[in-house]
């Protein structure tokens, strides 16, 4: 069949995926208990809080009155309809991108996450979201590119070199990649880069201390809170905005190296993408540790197969025959595989933004996490696991495209 | 085995040949398990944890002096000795020689007596000391406990040895098994009862591991379903719900293939009932690639753990429940921030390292040597590469 | 009359007759006895042996065979007997671990394309088991793979035994066919390329005629459009224009003209297009150089490392050279001539293995083609270079009966023409019976008996081929009972001492434990391996 129909039909049947996701956080959401369901997810217009069932009555300091902002919560949010009414509820606010508000007594929200972030309480999670996902996403790239890059034409060669240096080499590097914590490697890694690129920034330059305030979270450059790490590179006009080094938000796309690329600033990309790589290193570490096998194995399958000992046979020469029958037939099972891993992937996202400081999705993500019951938010915990998911499931439907396309005989239908 | 077929000879009861066939079987297995060196490291190394295990379970603890630890954001402790004080642990990291100006608000001088801090204290020559793997200094942030039972890092590591592994075998078994009766089950009947598990699969390898195992947890404890004494209950729920489908997945494209077998036919044939099927037959032969996944697995859960832990979300309330993941994520945020404002000089001077280092190499060899097996062990197994 | 014989243009893509200038097979003398053709292939003494954890597997042990020139010799033998492992091991296309040709030559063009076996391996038997640890030197073992494979292709051809297996399932058909035509004839194909001529007053005449003749039918549109590739001097070009006229003739007509005028602007060549003709014909020269130092290489014995060295020098500098021709965009653009001239190639291929709709196949994939026509597919991959040998791995046998005829009248005709001998390996009689010119019978790795194939049928000597025709059951002479062979087959692991038949020869005698026959001339052309008889021994 014709590519687009492929196309449309694979993203067809990713629906029935998608409501499943929303069902499956619907059932954990469910389980909450109301008070925590009306935090996170029901935006005040005033300033009390929904977070409480009882408030201190107004002029009767001693006494408790129930909470008219809570009541105007559970109605709004249908916690006191049936079950099934509460799921089309949250599936239609799933999918329209309304994923709650970050809650007033979560560590996000009162800005005590120690890392300089201000408090964010009473913000939608999905524009806060949306403002630190392109730095991951622009991590995820360059990883995925160091992954492609590295993994496939190692495979390659493992497979043909069997038993032989390489294929030892790469089994030393797909084993340690595998069973390395990541933030063992990470803390490695940034060790390592600290003492090759030299010392602390200079005493002027150390973190302020007081929080920032954004100024606007829309079209304009909010103040840096700190300067960046590993010193400073002498690349670039003198105090260039550190903040497109540690994150927030930047004209027009919010993605840090586009912009300055639009604003015409070269060297200041490049800058950013060579930040960048000791993190994607760090991520495509373990990637490829896992990928490398597969394509191994794929490879050596392939090379098991009838059509290469006819190609062989027709006198090709060998470099031919592996580059281009073996070599774009594994590519096939090497793709699948790819996209068999990205929910693995994501895993490390969170960890090395903490080790390398950076303002990405995973690291909200962890500032939502940490400490006890009190300092959960429950908003963009969920919320982000929805975001996760759904870059999961684009980047299959992706893969699944990519490998049609790669064999006809899938386009058969 | 004879050459020639002599017309009729005397054949052995079926369950002796069947037990021979299977003996070769491991025979051959093991023999080239034996080939692969990497394999027989592996395995050599897993005797080390095994026999560290065995240790832990009956391990005293070591010691009976009460250790200050450091809360959070400036609630101090008492003081051991009355000297230096503890220092704030998350902020707290930039040194500066004593007599000088303090460069900034957060920076102290390194407590140089502080009885927490203890560098390793092993040697080759001279045996292992009363700290052979340093002192545990940082905990995690969620501690309210004063009166710990774990002072030293070797300690921690020989205690933590039983916990991670008896957790990650659980939790593997436990997924495995219900994905194998799921994915056999999906993978004999086909239909739409094959449509329904894949699609919740689907569903379930959609979402990754971490963020899911996460949710469960919170969810767990927010709704007050369970108490503290549960946590690990808790998180053994949630891992079996985050690892299933990777077994389900595994054990039905193996029952697909199986059900099309001849022998399958004749049982069904021969009136075997559905049930008697799947356990005799489809079950069976679908187990050796779920072997090598479990043996994979069990070498990624201790990474998972130590990942959640890393991000601030304390699992175990260490160090009543010591695991090499809680412990060593705890000094790695300190050990983070050092080396980006402080240098690593500095940082290796100031900061516990060792309680970083130690439980990482050891997550790290448990993880290499139980993937050296699993790799041997699928090399050995798949028939495509025998040799 | 078959297409292939109705059809005067059929040239199996090359631009000859039946003939490639150069090649080194006239066409075959059919009255010329078999013996005094001369020999193509000299097979003394092969062993191969496959290294298992259960043992060693002797798959050959000792297989003599001459091929002469423009003959089918049929290979027979149950299944297992180790007739392919033969053909593979010829051109050593068996898998090296665990397989292993241990020794043996085979003398192709007076070269031994076995040179150098015995220092490539090491043996050392393992104490108290049957397995034999084997120590590869990689290095040699590639080189010598480099050196066999100089000769296969345009030398000796294979064509295997799953057609729907064998070719690569994501790449067009004609793709894989040109392939095999670049490899072997780009040379000439980039010379045709570059010397047509599409333009002036005879292609204006020749195109004009073609328009004219659409109204006609195929047979005037097919020599209107030849006499325009004539004029062109590109004859892959009038088959272009054929199928364009003849859809145009199914479509309406209108736009023939210009699209023959569009054909022909592709072989007007840019400089850019010419300049990487010339770079890729330079490395076609420096290829098929090579390919004659490794022969040349097998010949004498020793390595020629000078020569190789200067075409390596040679070939680095015409890539180095060649490299803005091979950024992507450029790339795609600087090579349209070529692709489309080896797809008009191979258009030409098919159409000479008798394939009615050869654009469409060519363009479409293997997957969506059956076994019958693939199996066309591969032959006429397979002797589309005119190789003079041409090894058939049982060809027919996943086909049904219907299509195994015609492939071996395709075969059987293609032979007639172009004279190329053929190893044809098989387990069917019957298609031995129709095919081969002499037979050669084998069982558990050895050759027990070579005759011509009507000698073989009517006085059969060894016991095994007896057994092998009696077991036919035959129409006109109606038996209960179904005579078969007594005993299995051999396990090669542990094979039965001195003629391996013995177990299961109802003739068998005490010697028959103990020696190996030799192989002995009990008529001419007509030689058994067997105790029975006591003829002269076989010259090599």
């Amino acid at each position: 069949m014709r590519m687009w129909v492929y196309v449309v039909r694979r993203a067809v049947l990713v629906i029935p995926v998608v409501i499943g996701v929303m069902t499956v956080m619907f059932v954990l959401i469910s389980a909450l208990p109301t008070t925590a369901r009306t935090c996170s997810f029901y935006h005040p217009s005033g300033k009390v809080s929904p977070c409480t069932t009882t408030i201190v009555c107004p002029g009767h300091p001693n006494q408790l009155c129930p909470n008219p902002v809570y009541l105007s919560a559970v109605s709004a949010l249908g916690l006191n309809k049936p079950i099934y009414v509460q799921w089309a509820i949250y599936v239609g606010n799933a999918l329209s991108f309304q994923w709650g508000y970050v809650s007033q007594g979560s560590a996000l929200g009162t800005g005590e996450t120690g890392a300089g972030l201000p408090s964010l309480a009473g913000q939608s999670v999905a524009t806060i979201l949306s403002q630190f996902l392109p730095y991951t996403i622009e991590l995820a790239l360059l990883s995925l590119l160091i992954i492609l890059i590295v993994s496939i034409p190692l495979g390659n060669l493992s497979a043909v070199y069997r038993n032989r240096p390489v294929d030892q080499a790469s089994r030393v590097m797909s084993f340690s990649g595998y069973a390395l914590p990541a933030f063992l490697l990470g803390s490695l890694f940034l060790a390592a880069a600290t003492f090759a690129f030299g010392g602390p920034a200079a005493p002027s330059k150390i973190c302020g201390g007081s929080s920032t305030v954004f100024l606007d979270f829309f079209g304009s450059w909010p103040q840096p809170p700190c300067q960046p790490l590993y010193g400073t590179t002498n690349i670039g006009p003198v105090g260039y905005p550190a903040w497109l080094i540690t994150g927030y938000i930047s004209t027009p796309t919010g993605f840090p190296t586009v912009d300055a690329i639009v604003h015409g600033q070269y060297w200041l990309a490049l800058d950013t993408i060579i930040r960048l790589i000791l993190p994607a290193l760090v991520i495509a570490y373990t990637a490829i540790a896992g990928l490398l096998r597969f394509v191994r194995n794929s490879m050596l399958e392939v090379m098991n197969q009838d059509f290469i000992r006819t190609a062989r046979a027709k006198g090709l020469p060998e470099s031919k025959v592996i580059k281009k029958h073996a070599g774009r037939n594994s590519l096939n099972v090497t793709i699948t595989v790819l996209g068999l891993t990205f929910a693995a992937f994501i895993t490390g996202f969170p960890v090395v933004e903490i080790v390398f400081n950076l303002w990405g999705v995973g690291r909200i993500y962890a500032y939502s996490v940490i400490g006890g019951t009190s300092s959960w938010d429950f908003g963009v915990l969920f919320g982000t696991t929805l975001l996760f998911t759904y870059l999961v499931v684009a980047a299959n439907i992706i893969v699944d495209v990519l490998y049609a396309y790669l064999d006809p005989r899938v386009r058969l239908g | 085995m004879s050459v020639t077929g002599s017309p009729i000879t005397r054949r052995p009861s079926n369950f002796r040949r069947n037990l021979a066939a299977r003996w070769a079987q491991y025979r051959r297995t093991w023999y080239f398990l034996r080939r692969n060196t990497l394999a027989l490291v592996g395995l050599g190394i897993l005797l080390c944890f095994a026999a560290a295990f065995v240790y832990g379970l009956y391990y005293p603890a070591s010691s009976s002096v009460p250790v200050q630890y450091c809360a959070t954001n400036g609630v101090t402790v008492q003081n051991l000795t009355g000297g230096n004080p503890c220092y704030d642990a998350p902020n707290a990291i930039c040194t500066y020689p004593a007599g000088s100006v303090a460069p900034g608000p957060n920076c102290y001088q390194t407590p140089v007596d502080n009885p927490n801090f203890i560098a390793p204290t092993m040697t080759l020559t001279g045996g292992l000391g009363a700290f052979p793997f340093g002192s545990l200094v940082y905990p995690s942030a969620d501690l309210s406990v004063d009166n710990p039972q774990f002072y030293n890092t070797y300690d921690m590591l020989v205690k933590g040895t039983v916990n991670s592994v008896s957790i990650s075998v659980l939790i593997v078994a436990t997924g495995a098994l219900v994905g194998l009766m799921l994915g056999a089950l999906s993978g004999y009947y086909g239909g739409w009862v094959d449509e329904v598990v894949m699609r919740i699969t689907d569903i379930f390898l959609s979402i990754p591991a971490i963020l899911l195992v996460i949710a469960v947890i919170i969810v767990g404890k927010s709704s007050g379903l369970v108490t503290f004494n549960s946590t690990l209950f808790l998180i053994g729920v949630a891992f079996v719900i985050v690892w299933w489908p990777f077994y389900a997945r595994i054990v039905r494209s193996q029952s697909l293939v199986v059900r099309e077998q001849r022998y399958v036919e004749a049982s069904r044939a021969s009136g075997a009932s559905n049930g008697r099927i799947i356990m005799r037959h489809v079950v069976p032969n679908s187990v050796y690639p779920v072997f090598v996944q479990m043996s994979l697995d069990v070498g990624t859960i201790p990474l998972l753990l130590a990942a959640i832990t890393f991000i601030g979300f304390v699992l175990f309330p260490y160090p009543l429940i010591p695991e090499w993941g809680s412990v060593a994520a705890a000094g790695a945020e300190i050990l983070t921030a050092v080396f980006t404002q402080c240098g690593v000089k500095s940082a290796v001077c100031s900061v516990p390292w060792w309680q970083v280092l130690f439980p990482g190499l050891a997550i790290f060899f448990f993880s290499l040597s139980v993937n050296f097996l699993a790799d041997g062990l699928r090399d050995a197994l798949d028939p495509r590469l025998r040799r | 009359m078959s297409a292939a014989e109705s059809n005067p243009r059929i040239t199996l893509g090359v631009d000859r007759g039946t003939l490639s200038p150069g090649s080194t097979s006239p066409a075959p003398t059919p009255s010329a006895p078999p013996e005094t053709r001369p020999v193509v292939l000299d097979v003394r003494d092969l062993v191969t042996y496959f290294y298992t954890y259960d043992g060693v597997v002797r798959a050959l042990e000792g297989v003599s065979f001459k091929l002469r020139r423009g003959e089918t010799l049929g290979l027979v033998g149950e299944t297992g007997c180790g007739k392919s492992v033969t053909a593979f091991s010829i051109t050593r296309i068996i898998p090296d671990p665990p397989g292993r040709v241990v020794s043996g030559k085979v003398l192709y063009r007076g070269a031994d394309l076995l040179w150098g076996l015995p220092a490539e391996a090491r043996f050392r038997p393992v104490k108290g088991t049957n397995r034999v640890k084997v120590r590869r030197s990689f290095r040699r073992i590639k080189a010598a793979q480099a050196r066999v494979g100089s000769v296969r292709g345009g030398g000796i051809a294979m064509i295997f035994q799953e057609p729907t297996q064998a070719m690569n399932p994501i790449f067009p058909v004609y793709d894989q066919l040109s392939e095999v035509l670049l490899e072997h004839r780009g040379e000439q194909l980039i010379d045709a390329l570059m010397g047509s001529r599409p333009q002036g007053p005879a292609f204006r005449a020749a195109a004009g005629a073609v328009e004219a003749s659409v109204r006609l039918n195929d047979e005037a549109i097919r020599s209107a459009a030849k006499a325009l590739g004539e004029a062109v001097n590109l004859p892959s070009f009038g088959t272009q224009v054929f199928y364009m006229a003849r859809q145009a003739r199914a479509g309406g007509g209108e736009n023939l003209a210009r699209e023959i005028e569009k054909a022909a602007s592709r072989l007007r060549l840019s400089r850019v297009q010419r300049g990487y003709l010339r770079n890729e014909r330079e490395l076609m020269t420096i290829a098929r150089e090579l390919r004659s130092v490794y022969i040349s290489e097998m010949r004498r014995g020793e390595h020629e490392r000078v020569n190789r060295g200067r075409l390596s020098a040679r070939r680095l500098r015409a890539r180095i050279r060649g490299f803005p021709y091979r950024i992507w965009g450029i790339h795609r653009r600087a090579s349209r001539p070529l692709r489309e001239e080896a797809f008009w190639r191979a258009v030409q291929a098919l159409e000479g293995v008798s394939i009615a709709n050869p654009v469409q196949v060519a363009r479409g994939y293997p997957h969506e083609l059956s076994g019958g026509m693939l199996q066309r597919v591969m032959i006429s991959m397979a002797l589309s270079c005119d190789p003079e040998i041409l090894m058939a791995d049982e060809p027919t046998t996943a086909l049904d009966v219907t299509i195994q005829a015609q492939i071996l009248e395709l075969m059987n005709d293609l032979r007639a023409r172009i004279g190329t001998a053929i190893l044809l390996i098989t387990h069917d009689l019957a298609v031995i019976a129709e095919v081969a010119d002499r037979v050669a019978v084998m069982y558990a790795g050895q050759i027990v008996e070579m005759a011509p194939v009507k000698s073989l049928y009517t006085r059969p000597l060894h016991p095994y081929t007896q057994g092998l025709l009696a077991s036919i059951p035959r129409v006109d002479q109606p038996s209960k009972k179904l005579e078969s062979i007594p005993g299995s087959v051999p396990n090669l692991i542990f094979p039965p001492t001195g003629c391996r038949y013995h177990p299961r020869c109802p003739h068998a005698m005490p010697v028959c434990k103990e020696q190996r026959p030799p192989m002995t001339v009990e008529a001419p052309g007509h030689n058994v391996a067997c105790f029975l008889y006591t003829g002269p021994s076989v010259v090599e």
